[in-house]
């Protein structure tokens, strides 16, 4: 066998009493894509940011490419060969797509004290191209990008330095299906060069197809490590949260089911190129789906539906005809919206769990709608942490410290809480484990039995499929296709009209 | 106890320290400043006069201002509204010579100022910094034209000392402090409109996905700023019923280090306090007081602000760190 590209041994980090790592092993072979898998918190994101020089650990030893290894920053993990995807945002918004991509190697465009413009644009187009950004300007302010172009960005980052080993963290819970494939094939040229990749993801689904070894993490620990000849799903599962998920996953029932009653309407939705003429009706007790291409139009018909987009044309009522004007006229009408991009649209971080739940349920316990008082307000909060059992040190805990799942759980109780009869979910299990995913399944079930009606907007079809009692597919901005839940709502018969 | 308890346990331990920090700070500037002064001789009856009276006003219109810092928003011509609404004030007692159409005069004057930064703010989107830069050289022109005009270059104006001579008494400024401090508590920490500022300041963006508006919080609290200054003014004038154009002057700036001394972070959001403006408000005045005992010579007043600046960026390190080792990678 080869000799290790990249070789962790005992690796130890606490952070405050918390234990992130505790003695982990990890080793990854050149021509290997091996991925990494765990519930939130796992350790996952920490054991690979100090492979890739984000932080230091306690105590352990690595070697990579055969030498000592312990870089002092990302830039000088870079430049050695060691490239890493972060799983939040790793670019700079204020300056040009091409700085960015070049950012701490801009130095290679200097003729004297100038940079050579044309040749960073030039440099900058052609790994643009590669990561399937073809038509997006370089010289574009990194700002002006959405959430998957962004990522994509950052991906192009990592390529253009040709690094020996490509660390992904969860990045493709950001992308779309195409963006995932381009993805997967940078990985597959990786393998062919003999160079390695770490992936990290919480989709089971497309570890197994895309890794040759997969190693697993739980609460700290190193779990099993699997060959691919060793693959089962269900063992991996077991292996992650250390039990057998208990009940369904997705929804058992194979039939549409709803009420009459109309509970929220959208006519003739347009604005600008994103959405065009969208129409749409949601009942009580019924779980919309919107699926399609990331660029589809469908994050911007969430916000509209929310009143947080106003749309040139068309409107949006409720079921009593009122109009959706404002996000504060739709969260008077009981609509909430769980933004795609969670650490920015969703949450304050700098906040407590308190903070983030109870700035939206005020109605629910503030005295003559005014008045808040501090036991009404904590015993609000700390119904909400119970009901979907967040991991916390307290309703003080500050939510950045949480992790993903949970940090989803805060939000989700931030709209449930004030008792929202719509919900608009967009990408409600981005970057959630399994565990998570299914306790957000199984609320979406029982809100639904108790005639909440909900808008689920995803990029992961075989959710929309399991959950949905109907499915609206979008493509250009447009309504291509509506399926009703049944045999006949499979992902070859949805494809056709996303793409 | 479990990992959480544990956390839960180092977590508040934590806390409970960046909160009683500034009052410990607090106390022990107050200490230092009663040995100092007894060490070398002089009235301590006087210095606390000196520092109170001083105090007070900073730490009311740092009070007001915490309502804009907590935005994650920054005013930097607060002490220039003093300046001008002061002035107004004085010209209006000595045209009309009504104590009422002055203190009317004086805070319309304030609320005005801080109303107009932020109707410019969000009605041409322009960072509220800009428009207080603006404001704050366009107000201390106006008030020094005033000032020239009506009291010569060198005198400033003034209103007659005996109509302010009944109120400059410690008692009429602790209930005034109290009660402004009382409202601005009260609507900060149990009222919607603290919370929901708190959440802006924090994270704007979620915040208007949450159905806060920023115009409407970003007037609310201006509007409060105004009241500040308004009293700040106010007390200004009966301390010192004299205006000239160096009055208030440092105050903008003074607010910004007084609001970090009290343990609030200077980019406002959860943490914000409003106690941080009072107990800051002190500390900074008692530390000028201190700094200008011990560095007793021409040069003292440039000394102690240097020495003042590097406190000032040692606490803002400080509370950096704390901020810094709180986040851990998912």
């Amino acid at each position: 066998m080869a000799k290790p590209i990249l070789e962790m041994k005992g690796m130890c980090k606490r952070f405050g009493s918390t234990v992130a790592l505790d003695k982990v092993d990890l080793t990854v072979y050149p021509g290997e894509i091996r991925g990494l898998i765990g519930e939130n918190g796992s350790g996952k994101s920490t054991i690979s940011s100090i492979a890739a020089g984000m932080q230091k650990a306690d105590s352990g030893e690595m070697v990579f490419k055969g030498q000592r290894w312990n870089p002092a920053s990302m830039v000088e993990a870079l430049e050695q060969g060691f490239g890493m995807i972060v799983q939040e945002q790793g670019t700079v918004p204020g300056i040009s797509i091409a700085e960015n991509i070049f950012l701490g190697g801009i130095s290679q465009f200097a003729h004297g004290p100038f940079i050579d413009r044309k040749k960073l644009m030039a440099a900058a187009r052609q790994v643009l191209d590669r990561v399937g950004m073809d038509s997006v300007d370089p010289a574009l302010p990194m700002g002006l990008l959405d959430m998957q172009d962004r990522k994509l960005v950052e991906i192009a980052k990592v390529i253009a330095r040709a690094p020996d080993i490509f660390v992904v963290d969860e990045t493709t819970t950001a992308l779309s299906q195409i963006g995932r494939e381009k993805i997967y094939e940078l990985m597959r040229e990786q393998k062919a060069a003999d160079k390695s990749v770490l992936f990290i993801s919480h989709d089971l689904d497309e570890l197994l197809a895309t890794c040759d070894t997969l190693t697993v993490l739980r609460d700290g620990k190193l779990g099993r490590s699997f060959t691919k000849d060793e693959f089962d799903p269900d063992l991996i599962r077991t292996s992650m949260i250390g039990r057998e998920l208990q009940g369904d996953y997705y929804r058992s029932d194979t039939q549409a089911t709803c009420r009459k009653e109309i509970a929220l309407r959208a006519e003739h939705l347009t604005a600008g190129q994103a959405v065009q003429d969208v129409s749409l009706a949601v009942h009580k007790g019924e779980i919309v789906g919107v699926g399609g291409l990331s660029q589809c139009g469908m994050h911007d018909l969430g916000k509209i539906l929310f009143g947080a987009i106003k749309p040139d044309a068309g409107s949006v009522t409720t079921g009593s005809g009122a109009a959706i004007t404002s996000e504060a006229v739709a969260m008077k009408q009981g609509i909430g919206y769980v933004a795609k991009d969670r650490d920015v649209e969703s949450l304050c971080l700098s906040a407590s769990i308190q903070d983030n739940i109870a700035v939206a349920g005020m109605e629910r316990y503030a005295v003559h709608d005014f008045l808040i008082l501090g036991g009404r307000e904590r015993k609000y909060v700390d119904q909400q942490i119970g009901e979907l059992s967040i991991k916390c040190a307290g309703r003080d805990q500050q939510v950045s410290q949480l992790s993903g799942g949970n940090k989803q759980k805060v939000v989700f109780d931030k709209w449930i809480g004030r008792g929202s009869d719509v919900l608009i979910l967009d990408c409600p299990t981005r970057g959630v484990d399994i565990g998570v995913k299914q306790a957000m399944y199984q609320l979406m079930v029982r809100l639904k039995g108790e005639g909440k009606s909900i808008v689920m907007i995803s990029e992961e079809m075989p959710e929309l499929i399991g959950m949905c009692d109907r499915l609206v597919v979008m493509k250009d901005g447009r309504v291509t296709k509506e399926f009703t839940r049944g045999p006949e709502m499979t992902d070859t018969e949805i494809i056709k009209y996303m793409i | 106890m479990d990992k959480n308890d544990k956390l839960a346990v180092s977590y508040r331990r934590r806390q409970t320290l960046i909160t009683v920090l500034p009052f410990l700070a607090l106390a022990g500037l107050f200490g230092a400043l009663c040995a100092i002064v007894t060490a070398k001789g002089y009235r301590l009856d006087m210095y606390l006069k000196i520092v109170f009276n001083e105090g007070v006003v900073l730490a009311i219109v740092a009070t007001g201002a915490v309502f804009i810092y907590t935005l994650g928003s920054f005013d930097i011509s607060l002490g220039a509204s003093t300046l001008f609404s002061a002035t107004l004030g004085v010209l209006t007692y000595n045209a009309t010579e009504s104590l009422p159409l002055m203190l009317l005069v004086i805070f319309a004057v304030a609320v005005g100022c801080s109303l107009f930064s932020s109707v410019l703010a969000s009605v041409f989107h322009i960072p509220v910094f800009v428009t207080t830069v603006a404001m704050m050289s366009v107000l201390s022109a106006v008030a020094a034209q005033l000032i020239t005009t009506y009291g010569g270059a060198l005198g400033g104006i003034s209103i007659p000392s005996e109509v302010v001579k009944p109120l400059d008494k410690p008692l009429f400024k602790i209930i005034v402090l109290v009660v402004f401090s009382a409202l601005c508590i009260f609507v900060f920490n149990y009222t919607k409109i603290g919370r929901r500022q708190k959440f802006l300041g924090g994270n704007p963006v979620c915040a208007q996905l949450t159905g806060i508006s920023l115009n409407k919080y970003a007037i609310i609290a201006f509007v409060m700023a105004g009241l500040g200054v308004g009293i700040g003014a106010f007390l200004t004038l009966v301390y010192t019923p004299s205006v000239t154009t160096t009055t208030a002057g440092s105050i903008g700036m003074n607010i910004i280090v007084a609001i970090v001394f009290g343990g609030m972070p200077i980019s406002g959001g959860a943490r914000s306090r409003i106690y941080a403006a009072l107990v800051g408000g002190f500390s900074y005045i008692l530390l000028n007081n201190i700094l200008m005992l011990l560095v007793d010579s021409n040069a003292g007043y440039g000394i102690s602000q240097i020495i003042s600046a590097v406190f000032f960026l040692v606490v803002v390190f400080v509370t950096g760190i704390n901020y810094r080792t709180q986040i851990l990678p998912r």
